[in-house]
């Protein structure tokens, strides 16, 4: 039967959340297609398989020393000897970082069509339609692919975990990895700094629309200092050296759930959602009435933060 | 050292974008900018050019509004350009986007390296630069944060979750995406905006490099996203929201 392949990512020998979303997803797509759920492994022994084998019932490892890292050339053809030696129709991919490293080259290698960046999917005749987030998250697009196989990436949190529960089967595949192109010298910690505002009960954190760094401090910074808590920043705010790295929030930062966390001049990427959404309470202050920000605020302010903030200020 | 620097013109995203049946955006009321990404990929490439000599070329698929951002580029210090500029290519996916940018490259010649934006603002696919790369046949690296070289030896940094950075070593010639921060892109000065109103800019049909892919996916429709949870948006001016905020934030809330 043909399969839908979720791609298990792991990291320090333990599978990423991410993995057990695909697991979800390889599930739900394989019954609205009539085909079967699985899973595929690149690591440098089989330890971890059966892991991923209490999600979903059947999985394929690639176990091989040359996968003890990860590198794209490696899972490129690690995915690549499943998917023809197994009847591949589909390969889930998380669009983490690694994912996007390798998926459109895993596309390429099985001369699939890819759909990146996707939060949905159902099937409409026996065809995969995905949907995706565009336009900074503004707009959404339906894509379908129209090879015979398809790869797929999809954002954090686009499906729930899937339970663990299960006993499925675990296939060694082998491949021959060779050529690896890139070698990876280690992992270092780039936002290593005193701060750590995952721990702050109250966040105001600034985005693009605080202009300048003057300005990021003259309203962010002195918010949070009346408000007793930490200032913090989305990413264009940390890339542009207004602040420190160690206060970025999101994906490519630090994940906060504060009791209160203040969004001003921040759009809302999904990136930068993915960091805060947990969150008790938040508030949303931004010009643009379209912002996705507001989509996820339980109060909003349509106004210029500016002219907001010490307004606020006054009334603490 | 020899660059290519992959550029799109995207809407800015500040925008308020209107549809058109279903299928593209209302561009009457867009202004268009460089993918930021780009920006950073364009800025990276004059520093190695600083350094060690070569040439900056920029290559940008795209209708004839682009050319306006291509001399942006140009006026930072890119040298020259091509503007394939093809309905057939615009009408085209990701995949068609990277067979036109890779015949285009190849018709530079000695291209050593080739740099582009993580991903592009509007379509938010991040899939080109890797597709450019398998099809040139060289390696890649994404997320680019920091890059260093020497001779053809690059040590890059791939962003990862949570402010983790992957150091990795590879070898020109290679395809690197670039990630925003990795630098500080420079603005244009009046000089040199002058300058790039003089700078070659070869405008070409996919046939003119023989790039001829089909799309391998299909856009079916574009929609506004409907969320099932809007925030309660307070209303009145400056002095009334604050008030009404803090008084929510307190007995409401109860966060503060």
């Amino acid at each position: 039967m043909a399969k839908i392949l979720a791609i298990a990512e792991h990291r320090n020998g333990k599978l990423t959340d991410a993995t057990l979303e695909l697991c979800k997803a390889a599930k739900a797509l394989a019954s609205a297609l009539g085909a079967e759920p699985a899973a595929a492994i690149m690591a440098k022994d089989d330890a971890l398989a059966k892991e991923v084998a209490k999600y979903i019932p059947t999985v394929f490892c690639v176990a091989d020393g040359a996968l003890e890292g990860y590198t794209a050339d490696g899972y490129t053809q690690a995915i690549k000897a499943v998917v023809e030696s197994q009847d591949v129709k589909g390969v889930l991919i998380p669009h983490s970082y690694d994912g996007v490293d390798y998926a459109a080259k895993v596309a390429m290698a099985i001369g699939a069509g890819i759909v990146s960046n996707c939060n949905k999917a159902r099937v409409d005749g026996g065809k995969v339609i995905f949907t995706r987030n565009t336009y900074n998250g503004k707009i959404q697009e339906e894509k379908s692919v129209n090879t015979d196989k398809f790869v797929a990436t999809f954002e954090k949190g686009a499906y729930d975990m899937e339970a663990a529960g299960g006993a499925g089967a675990v296939t060694a595949v082998s491949a021959s990895i060779a050529n690896v192109r890139t070698k990876s010298k280690g992992i270092i910690e780039t936002m290593a700094g005193a701060v750590d505002i995952s721990q702050a009960k109250v966040i105001v954190s600034g985005g693009r629309g605080c202009k300048d760094a003057d300005k990021y401090k003259e309203f962010i910074v002195s918010l949070a200092q009346k408000l007793g808590g930490e200032y913090a920043a989305s990413r264009p705010v940390v890339d542009s050296g207004w602040t420190d790295a160690a206060r970025q929030v999101g994906q490519s930062g630090k994940t906060v759930a504060p009791d209160l966390y203040l969004a001003c001049g921040i759009s809302g990427a999904i990136q930068h959602v993915a960091g805060m959404k947990g969150s008790k309470c938040i508030v949303a202050i931004n010009k643009d009435p379209e912002a996705p920000i507001f989509n996820i605020a339980m109060y909003g302010i349509v106004g210029d933060l500016f002219e907001v903030i010490p307004q606020i200020k006054e009334k603490l | 050292m020899k660059i290519a620097v992959c550029l799109k013109q995207v809407p800015d995203m500040e925008s308020k974008f209107k549809i058109v049946e279903d299928k593209k955006i209302d561009e009457s009321q867009i202004a268009f900018k460089i993918n930021d990404f780009d920006n950073y990929a364009v800025e990276a490439a004059l520093q190695l050019k600083e350094k060690f000599g070569g040439e900056v070329v920029i290559v940008t698929c795209g209708p004839e509004r682009a050319a306006k951002d291509i001399r942006q580029a140009f006026a930072m210090g890119a040298d020259w350009g091509i503007h394939v500029m093809d309905p057939a290519v615009e009408a085209g996916d990701n995949f068609v986007v990277a067979s036109t940018l890779q015949k285009a490259i190849e018709s530079i010649g000695g291209v050593e390296l080739v740099l582009t934006g993580v991903q592009a603002e509007d379509d938010q696919a991040a899939v080109t630069g890797v597709m450019l790369a398998d099809l040139m046949g060289w390696p890649h690296c994404t997320n680019v944060k920091k890059l260093e070289v020497n001779g053809t030896a690059l040590t890059v940094n791939r962003e990862l979750e949570g402010g983790l950075n992957e150091v990795l070593e590879m070898s020109a010639p290679a395809v690197l995406t670039v990630q925003s921060g990795i630098n500080e892109p420079r603005y244009p000065t009046l000089p040199g905006i002058m300058k790039a109103k003089k700078k070659r800019l070869d405008v070409k049909k996919a046939a003119d490099i023989g790039a001829s892919a089909a799309s391998k996916t299909d856009f079916i429709k574009m929609f506004f996203p409907v969320s099932d949870h809007k925030a309660e948006i307070l209303q009145g001016d400056a002095a009334t929201v604050a008030a009404k905020l803090v008084e929510k934030l307190k007995n409401e809330a109860k966060v503060i």
